[in-house]
C-alpha cells in the first residue's frame, strides 16, 4: 500500500532522512514517532510529492508519490504538521473550496462533512485568521477526512487539540481503522499512538531505529511512580534492597521509582509498611523511551 | 486550468484590481478633463520653464496638440506603465511565492489538481486581470472623452496605445510571476520581482533625459517603443510580437521550473 524503499532526502543543512525502508499494508494503522527534527515531516513531504528524493522511492498503491501525486490525492487525506490556510477565508468557504478542487459536485459534500463538524464541535463560520490553533486543527481534520479517503497521512494531527478533542480524534481513527483505511500518523504523544496504532516506527536523526508492534512497545514500557513519605530514608533503603531503580525526586521528600510491568505487586507490598502521604504515577516520556531504544540500537 | 482555483484567486484578488482601476480611472478622467485644445500652447510654453531633461525623463516629450498624443505623453509615458507595474509586483508575489512561504500552498496540493494546472491557472488569472484592467481603463478613457470632448479622441490609435502598454504590463506581470514560481521565500520573490521592473523603469526614465543616455532605453522593456510615435502611427508593430513572445516564454519557464521544485511546505 505505502512502500518506502531506500528513501534518502537531504536538505542543504545536511539534515534529512537516510535510506528509509518501510511498508504499510492495506488496512494498517502505523504510528510514526520521533523527536523534533528527526525527519518525520520530511518523510511525509516525500510521500505527498512536495519534495522528490535524492535517491530511493516511495509509492502509494503502486503510484510514484512525486510523478503521480494528483492521482494519489484522489484517495488520500492529509493533515499538515504546520497547518496554514489561504488568507481572509471563512472556514465553511475553505471546506467548499477544497471540495470544489477535488472535483466538486454535490455528491458526498454535506453529510459526512457535517458529521465531522459535529464530532469536533467546530463552528466553521467566521474568518480562519481569527480561529484559535485548536479550531484551525479541527478545520484541517475535517478537510482531510471529508472526502472519505482510503489512505490517510497525518502529521501530528492532534497538536493544539484539548484532551477531550484528542479523545474524539482517537475515536475517529478507530472508526476509520474498522472501515479498513490505511493510516500513517506521526505523533509526539505515545499514548495516542498506543491507543490507535497497530505498529510503530521510531525515527531518530533521519533513520528508523525501531519497528515494533504497538503492543510490544506498551509492555516494554516501565511505570514510574513518585512517592512522598515522612520515612523517606527508610523507604528508599527498602526499595533499593528490593532491587528497584530509584531516582531523586523533584523535592527533598519525594522519590521516583521505576517499576517493571511484572513487579507492581512486589512494589506495593514493599511500600505498604511505610507512612506514605502521596503516590502518583508518571508516564514515561517519549524522550525516555527514545533513549532506551537508542541505547539498545547502539548495543546491537 | 482549474475553474475552482480560478474563482478562488478572483475572490482573493479582485479588490486589489479594483483599487488600481479606481486610481487609474481618477488619473485618466482628470487628465482628459484638463485637456483644452486652446490651452495646449500655453501648457507647452509652461513646460518649457522646467528643465527639458526632467520633462523628457517623465515622458512629457515633444510638442503636443491633440488629445490622443496628450494622453500618450502625459499618461501612457509613465503612469500607465508604473501603476500597473506595482499591481503586477503585488499580485505576482501573492499568487505563488507567498502561499509557498506561509505553507497554505499545501492545501492546494492536497487535492487532485496538479502543480502544472495550479501554476497555469494562477498565471492565466494574472494575465487576464491585466487585460481586464486595461480594457476597463480604455473604456473609461473613451467614455470620458466622448462625454467631455466629443470627437477629439482618435479611437483607433488610442486602442493601439492601450494594447501595446497592456502587453508591456503583461510582460512585467510574467517577470514577477516567474520569480514568484522560482523562490520559496516571499522576500526573495518580491525582491527580484519588484527589483527588475523598477530597474527597467528607471533605465527608461534615465534614457529619456539625454541623447547620450538614450541607449539605456534599449535595455528596458518599457523603452522599446515611444508612445507618441505609436499614436502617430509610426511604430513598428513587430514590437508587440516581441512582448507577446516574452510573455509566452516566461509563462512556460514558470510552469517548468515550478513543476521540478522542492517545496518545503
Amino acid at each position: 500500500m505505502i512502500e518506502v524503499q531506500k528513501l534518502t532526502l537531504t536538505y542543504p543543512s545536511g539534515k534529512g532522512v537516510f535510506e528509509l525502508d518501510f511498508t504499510i499494508r492495506e488496512g494498517e494503522v502505523v504510528g510514526y514517532l520521533g523527536p523534533n527534527g528527526a525527519g518525520k515531516t520530511t518523510t511525509i513531504r516525500a510521500l505527498l510529492g512536495f519534495m522528490h528524493p535524492d535517491s530511493g522511492s516511495c509509492k502509494i498503491r503502486g503510484l510514484d508519490c512525486r510523478e503521480n501525486a494528483p492521482e494519489i490525492q484522489r484517495f488520500l487525506g492529509y493533515i499538515p504538521g504546520e497547518i496554514s490556510f489561504p488568507d481572509k477565508m471563512r472556514g465553511d468557504e475553505y471546506l467548499r473550496f477544497i471540495h470544489d478542487m477535488r472535483g466538486g459536485g454535490n455528491g458526498g459534500f454535506g453529510s459526512r462533512q457535517q458529521e465531522l463538524i459535529d464530532m469536533f464541535e467546530l463552528d466553521p463560520r467566521g474568518k480562519i485568521n481569527k480561529f484559535s490553533k485548536g479550531m484551525k486543527q479541527k478545520l484541517g481534520i475535517v478537510a482531510a477526512f471529508m472526502h472519505n479517503p482510503q489512505v490517510l497521512i497525518l502529521d501530528e494531527p492532534t497538536s493544539g487539540l484539548d484532551p477531550l478533542m484528542q479523545n474524539r480524534f482517537v475515536e475517529l481513527i478507530r472508526r476509520e481503522k474498522s472501515e479498513g483505511k490505511t493510516i500513517l500518523m506521526s505523533s509526539h504523544s505515545f499514548e495516542e499512538v498506543e491507543k490507535t496504532c497497530d505498529d510503530v516506527l521510531i525515527i531518530r536523526e533521519g533513520r528508523i531505529i525501531h519497528k515494533a508492534a504497538a503492543a510490544e512497545l506498551q509492555s516494554s514500557r516501565q511505570r514510574k511512580y513518585v512517592l512522598r513519605s515522612i520515612d523517606r530514608a527508610l523507604l528508599a533503603k527498602s526499595l533499593t534492597e528490593a532491587k528497584f531503580t530509584l531516582n531523586a525526586g523533584d523535592d527533598v521528600d519525594s522519590i521516583e521509582v521505576m517499576v517493571p510491568g511484572d513487579a507492581v505487586d512486589k512494589f506495593l507490598k514493599t511500600i505498604s509498611a511505610y507512612n506514605i502521604y502521596d503516590l502518583g504515577q508518571r508516564s514515561q516520556t517519549l524522550e525516555e523511551l527514545f533513549m532506551r531504544f537508542y541505547q539498545k540500537g547502539g548495543q546491537n | 486550468m482549474s475553474t475552482a482555483l480560478f474563482k478562488h484567486s478572483f475572490k482573493k484578488n479582485w479588490l486589489l484590481l479594483l483599487i488600481f482601476f479606481a486610481v487609474l480611472t481618477m488619473y485618466i478622467t482628470i487628465m482628459i478633463a484638463m485637456f483644452d485644445p486652446d490651452d495646449m500652447e500655453a501648457i507647452t510654453s509652461m513646460l518649457e520653464l522646467f528643465p527639458a531633461d526632467l520633462m523628457t525623463a517623465m515622458g512629457f516629450s515633444q510638442f503636443i496638440t491633440d488629445l490622443t498624443s496628450y494622453l500618450a505623453s502625459w499618461l501612457y509615458g509613465l503612469l500607465m506603465q508604473s501603476m500597473p507595474m506595482v499591481y503586477c509586483i503585488i499580485l505576482g508575489n501573492r499568487l505563488v511565492a507567498k502561499k509557498v512561504d506561509n505553507g497554505s500552498f499545501a492545501s492546494y496540493l492536497s487535492t487532485p489538481v496538479s502543480r502544472t494546472r495550479i501554476i497555469v491557472t494562477q498565471g492565466l488569472y494574472a494575465l487576464i486581470s491585466v487585460i481586464a484592467l486595461f480594457a476597463a481603463v480604455f473604456g473609461v478613457g473613451v467614455a470620458t472623452s466622448e462625454l467631455l470632448l466629443p470627437g477629439l479622441l482618435d479611437m483607433d490609435m488610442f486602442l493601439q496605445l492601450n494594447i501595446t502598454t497592456m502587453l508591456v504590463s503583461m510582460s512585467v506581470m510574467m517577470i514577477c510571476f516567474f520569480f514568484s514560481c522560482l523562490f520559496n521565500d516571499s522576500s526573495l520573490s518580491t525582491g527580484f520581482g519588484a527589483g527588475l521592473p523598477i530597474v527597467f523603469l528607471l533605465a527608461n526614465m534615465l534614457g529619456g533625459t539625454s541623447k547620450d543616455l538614450e541607449v539605456l532605453k534599449k535595455f528596458s522593456l518599457f523603452g522599446w517603443y515611444d508612445p507618441i510615435e505609436l499614436v502617430r502611427g509610426d511604430m513598428d508593430w513587430t514590437i508587440n510580437l516581441i512582448y507577446i513572445a516574452l510573455v509566452i516564454v516566461l509563462f512556460i519557464a514558470s510552469v517548468l521550473i515550478f513543476r521540478r521544485r522542492q517545496l518545503p511546505i
